[in-house]
């Protein structure tokens, strides 16, 4: 298989040890990344302690003649993350996309179609297939991994898991795993572009902990302070009742007090329609959107997560609510996490604890798994180190940089403890936390809380735009400031019609992939006609069966209904089965060999491919006639060689009267048997050259003034055949049983042979047994005894139907044999009429 | 019945049949594939084709084969009708012996399918009306008169190709409902889960063995 570029293979190999296998490779490879196109890449699958790793190397020629042309770009190791497709090119006949998808990172080639990509793809396919088997140590790869660059680096050990995209070549199997449906989503994820197009929706997130409060003002001055009405609303509260009811049964009355506050204060040039609405003891969150959208919010669900006493109870955590806009997915978090200002592990553990714990019902998506995700709620963190004076001192200053600094939220996320890939826009406004009921002054109590931005909002996702993010000072019920965020976010808008025109395209693309992941093979040759087909003569035609497909092709040739075999007993098929490579052939030969009397030959083949199609072949010949297949009756009738004649006169001859009593061509072998072969040795086991039979058989049929060629054991041998062939056996197949059960008494058998044996059959027995007789005189010089010879002429004038397996009762007839061989046959003969 | 870990509840076999040239492999591509194969090399044996339709939200695979329709090969091809549930019988229009011989090709089908078999009459390249051979009426009365339903289309153009197929998996559906069709039987033609291509000669079920080992090779 590498012979094509076995010369590169070998400067391949010369960049790896020795124990690591070059096992294939392709050359004249293209990588494309977006819209370039990197020519000059080889692609090289290669095996250490059956495991297998892709290389692709850049190579400074199109045929690299030295190892220093060659540089390693990049390494995957084939193990169950690994998978590689085709895609058809647009335009291009010639040429097709590789794709090799690894965890999430994906490369795709340009590869010409012909021997080399297919062969390389199904040793790629067979490695992973190996791969999928055990679990790869990849520790042989690390000292390439250093010579790569580092981009490429990460990308071989991303530890986060992305959909695995299914192979095409499993589809086609029809393997029970394959899901069309995902592959269906998959190719559809990867096509959104296409038929998605961005607009940018105005997303408003509020927070506000309201300390028990019961809502008493309007909301207006929080939630539509903006001059245009936004497209979503997330609007989370926290404390919205303290009561030891709320906590216990998680009910209270002002979940729909608050509710209808949050309705009536919505921004009012747009109505609003309330997409969900979630509680957890205090918490609650509400997600509204503009009621022109609702038809385009889709896979609404929501979680709560309680973080509180005991780990669970609802006074602390999160309540979250998922949706669908258009074709993004989106996730707000409202949570309330612990409280006091040493308590920021808390705080950190409370929010690792909601991510793991929200499980949204009917979506397999975890919080981080959205495309875009808003955190808001009094997350609680506190400033540190500060007295409450020196932070009222650095307020008043303006000194915000210096409070920020201080910020836990701001510590612990930079630390990488909390919120990690969140956003948080720039605070500008005064700490939210913690005010005298009715006023904007800071906590002047006993306890004189330092001022502190215990309540945020935050962002992860892509097209988030944040526009502002303010404090309220209006809303004065509570000892927090409600807080808000402005976004422009970017959302993928599904144009219906490119859409439906695309998810189209893809079922009929995988149906063709289906299709073309068939198996296919071609046949040279579909009907095959045989030179004249002569007895004992076999001819060979070779057809080449091309594996044209993707996908390896398992063949066999199988029986048609009702027939016992997939082929006529005049035929061999070798092999009748087998598995051929994409890319490569076998040759099947059809050897035809004649042993019965047809005037021609004829049969359709039924060459099956194992998931695939079937193909007929056509075998076909005229036959020769010869005296070896015919009857004796017939013989006994014609004058002449039977050649002489043609199939008409043949057939005439049928009703001709008797002319010999026995066929003309025996009487001739055994008078040379008689004349020349009385004293040989070991005459009728020796066996003769294959062209000396088949020159006694056309001296025989063509008739010749030449002596009989060959040697004498070929006629001792065409003896033999000609009484194993001859249309009926010497003696009928239906007298076998009674001449066994006769052989021990020679009279019982005499009487057999007189009475119900034909006249013609009788005479070629007794004639044959005579000569026998004979030839046992000279048993001192051809040394045979008459027990050999019963035994070698029993099995063949008393032949088996099938002539092919072991012969039955063979005892039995060398026994009914041995009678004719040592008693006086006189009086069995019977006068010719 | 739902379509559980697969992506298709059903699996309905198919068989197209007609003289040589009228168009059969044409139609089975234009199906698959959407596309008209105009060079299309003769059918020589029993090609193989296969489409996820949908009928009444019910994802069915089809498993199409597309016979060979030379004389010569009808007694082997004759060995494919087991257990189809359509059967897709095409002629020429502008070849009057290609309907002629339909009568023939019907007797094989009633005698080598089941009473729910259902036969679908396509009359092939209505393209061409310029050398129509075969009016509509005609046909259209033959097929009433035999029961079978009735289209003219184009492999060529694509008109009514869809329709055949998906008419044809229409009514077995219905058969199916109505329980006419008994899927247990071994010949339905129809599965309820995905399997290899089955039901051909040698490899149909019962595990039967090539009736010769050639431990020769
Ligand atoms: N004009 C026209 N030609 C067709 C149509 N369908 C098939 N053909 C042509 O008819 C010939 C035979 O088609 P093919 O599918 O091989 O026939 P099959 O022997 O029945 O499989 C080909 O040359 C096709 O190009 C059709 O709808 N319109
Ligand atoms: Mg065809």
């Amino acid at each position: 298989m590498l012979a094509v570029h076995r010369d590169v293979v070998n400067i391949v190999q010369a960049k790896f040890l020795s124990a690591e296998v070059v096992k294939s490779i392709h050359l004249n490879v293209s990588s494309l990344d977006g819209n370039w196109c990197d020519e000059g890449r080889i692609l090289a699958l290669v095996e250490y302690n059956k495991t297998f790793a892709l290389f692709i190397l850049i190579s400074a020629k199109p045929k690299p003649v030295s190892i220093s042309d060659l540089s390693i770009e990049t390494v995957i190791p084939i193990d169950r993350n690994f998978s590689c497709d085709t895609e058809p090119i647009e335009d291009s006949q010639c040429h097709i996309i590789f794709i090799i998808t690894y965890k999430k990172t994906k490369l795709s080639f340009k590869i010409e179609i012909g021997v080399e990509s297919s062969n390389f793809a199904s040793e790629v396919i067979r490695s992973k297939e190996v791969s999928s088997h055990n679990s790869p140590v990849f520790v042989w790869l690390d000292k390439y991994l250093g010579t790569m660059n580092q981009q490429n680096r990460n990308s071989s050990d991303l530890t986060e898991q992305s959909d695995l995209p299914i192979t095409r070549q499993h589809i086609a199997q029809g393997q029970t795993a394959i899901n069309r449906e995902s592959m269906l989503k998959y190719q559809l994820k990867l096509r959104e572009p296409e038929y998605t197009q961005i607009q940018e929706f105005t997303v408003f997130v509020g927070t506000w902990n309201v300390n028990g409060q019961a809502p008493t003002v309007s909301l207006r001055s929080w939630l539509s302070t903006d001059d245009d009405p936004p497209d979503v609303y997330a609007v989370g509260f926290q404390e919205i009742d303290l009561s030891k009811e709320a906590f216990l049964f998680n009910d209270t009355p002002r979940e729909a007090e608050w509710n209808k506050y949050v309705l009536d204060g919505v921004h009012p040039k747009a109505k609003y329609r309330c997409v969900a609405l979630i509680r957890l003891v205090g918490m609650q969150l509400a997600v509204m959107v503009n009621t022109q959208h609702y038809p385009h919010v889709s896979n609404i669900s929501y979680d709560t997560v309680g973080t509180g006493l005991l780990g669970k109870m609802g006074n602390k955590g999160g309540v979250a609510i998922r949706l669908q806009l258009h074709n993004t997915s989106l996730c707000f978090v409202n949570c309330h996490l612990a409280a006091h200002v040493e308590e920021f592990e808390r705080r950190n553990q409370d929010y690792k604890d909601i991510n793991a714990r929200m499980n949204f019902r009917r979506s397999p998506l975890a919080i981080k798994d959205h495309e875009q995700v808003y955190w808001l709620g009094d997350l609680n963190y506190r400033i540190t180190d500060l007295t409450t004076t020196q932070v009222k001192t650095l307020l008043a200053r303006n000194e915000m940089t210096t409070l920020l600094r201080a910020d836990q939220l701001n510590q612990q996320k930079e630390r990488g403890n909390v919120l990690l890939d969140y956003t948080e826009a720039d605070i500008t406004f005064p700490p939210t936390y913690k005010y005298d009921l009715n006023s904007d002054t800071f906590d002047t109590s006993e306890k004189a809380r330092p001022p502190a931005w215990t309540d945020r909002i935050l962002w992860r996702g892509k097209g988030i735009h944040h526009v502002a993010y303010r404090s309220h000072m209006d809303l004065k019920i509570s000892d927090h400031k409600p807080v808000s965020a402005l976004f422009k976010s970017e959302i993928s808008v599904v144009d219906q019609n490119r859409y439906r025109k695309i998810h189209e395209d893809l079922l009929k693309k995988m149906d063709k992939h289906e299709n073309e992941y068939l198996p296919q093979v071609t046949i040279d040759q579909t009907e095959i006609i045989y030179d004249l087909v002569k007895f004992r003569e076999p001819q060979t035609k070779e057809i080449i069966i091309a594996n044209t497909g993707m996908v390896p092709a398992e063949f066999e040739f199988i029986k048609k209904l009702e027939e016992t075999s997939y082929c006529k007993d005049w035929l061999r098929i070798i092999p009748y089965c087998g598995s051929i490579n994409p890319g490569e052939k076998c040759d099947v030969k059809l050897i035809v060999n004649l042993e019965s009397d047809l005037d021609r030959i004829y049969d359709i083949l039924i060459l099956h491919l194992k998931g695939g199609k079937d193909m007929f072949i056509t075998v076909s010949g005229e036959c020769q006639k010869s005296s070896f297949t015919v009857s004796m009756s017939l013989l006994c009738r014609i004058n002449m060689p039977i050649l002489r004649l043609s199939k008409e006169e043949l057939i005439q001859a049928e009703k001709n009267n008797l002319l010999y009593s026995v066929p003309r061509e025996i009487w001739l072998l055994i008078d040379h048997l008689y004349r020349h072969g009385l004293k040989t040795r070991e005459l009728f086991e020796s066996s003769a050259l294959h062209e000396e039979l088949i020159k006694i058989r056309d001296w025989l049929d063509h008739g010749s003034l030449d002596p009989i060629p060959g040697s004498i054991q070929a006629t001792a041998e065409s003896l033999l055949l000609f009484l194993s062939y001859t249309k009926d056996p010497v003696i009928p197949f239906n007298l076998h049983e009674a001449c066994i059960a006769a052989a021990t008494n020679f009279q019982n058998c005499r009487q057999i042979i007189v009475t119900r044996v034909p006249d013609l059959h009788r005479n070629v027995f007794l004639y044959i047994c005579l000569f026998l007789q004979e030839f046992l005189k000279y048993s001192n010089d051809n040394g045979y005894d008459a027990k050999t010879l019963a035994s070698l002429f029993g099995d063949i004038l008393l032949r088996d139907v099938d002539r092919n397996s072991k012969p039955q009762a063979s005892r039995g007839k060398a026994n009914f044999v041995y009678n004719f061989l040592v008693n006086d046959l006189s009086s069995s003969i019977v006068p010719p009429k | 019945m739902s379509a559980g870990p697969y992506n298709y509840s059903y699996i309905f076999k198919y068989i197209i049949i007609g003289d040589m040239g009228v168009g059969k492999s044409c139609l089975l591509h234009q199906f698959t594939e959407k596309k008209f194969m105009a060079d299309c090399p003769h059918t020589i044996g029993v090609e193989f084709g296969t489409r996820i339709i949908e009928v009444s939200g019910q994802k069915i695979k089809l498993q199409i084969w597309d016979t060979a329709g030379q004389e010569r090969f009808r007694a082997v091809t004759r060995s494919y009708y087991r257990g189809a549930a359509g059967a897709l019988m095409v002629y020429d229009i502008t070849r009057r012996s290609t309907y002629n011989h339909l009568s023939s090709w019907l007797t094989d089908t009633r005698n080598l399918t089941n009473p729910s078999t259902v036969i679908f009459l396509i009359g092939n390249k209505c393209d061409l009306e310029g050398q129509r051979d075969v009016t509509y009426e005609e046909a259209s009365k033959f097929a009433e008169e035999n029961g079978l339903m009735f289209v003219e289309a184009s492999a060529k153009t694509g008109d009514n190709v869809e329709e055949a197929f998906l008419e044809t998996a229409k009514k077995i559906y219905q058969s199916i409902q109505d329980g006419r069709l008994d899927l247990n039987a071994a010949e339905s033609g129809v599965q309820h889960k995905p399997s290899q291509p089955g039901g051909r000669p040698g490899t149909a079920a019962g595990g039967d063995q090539p009736g010769r080992d050639n431990c020769a090779c």
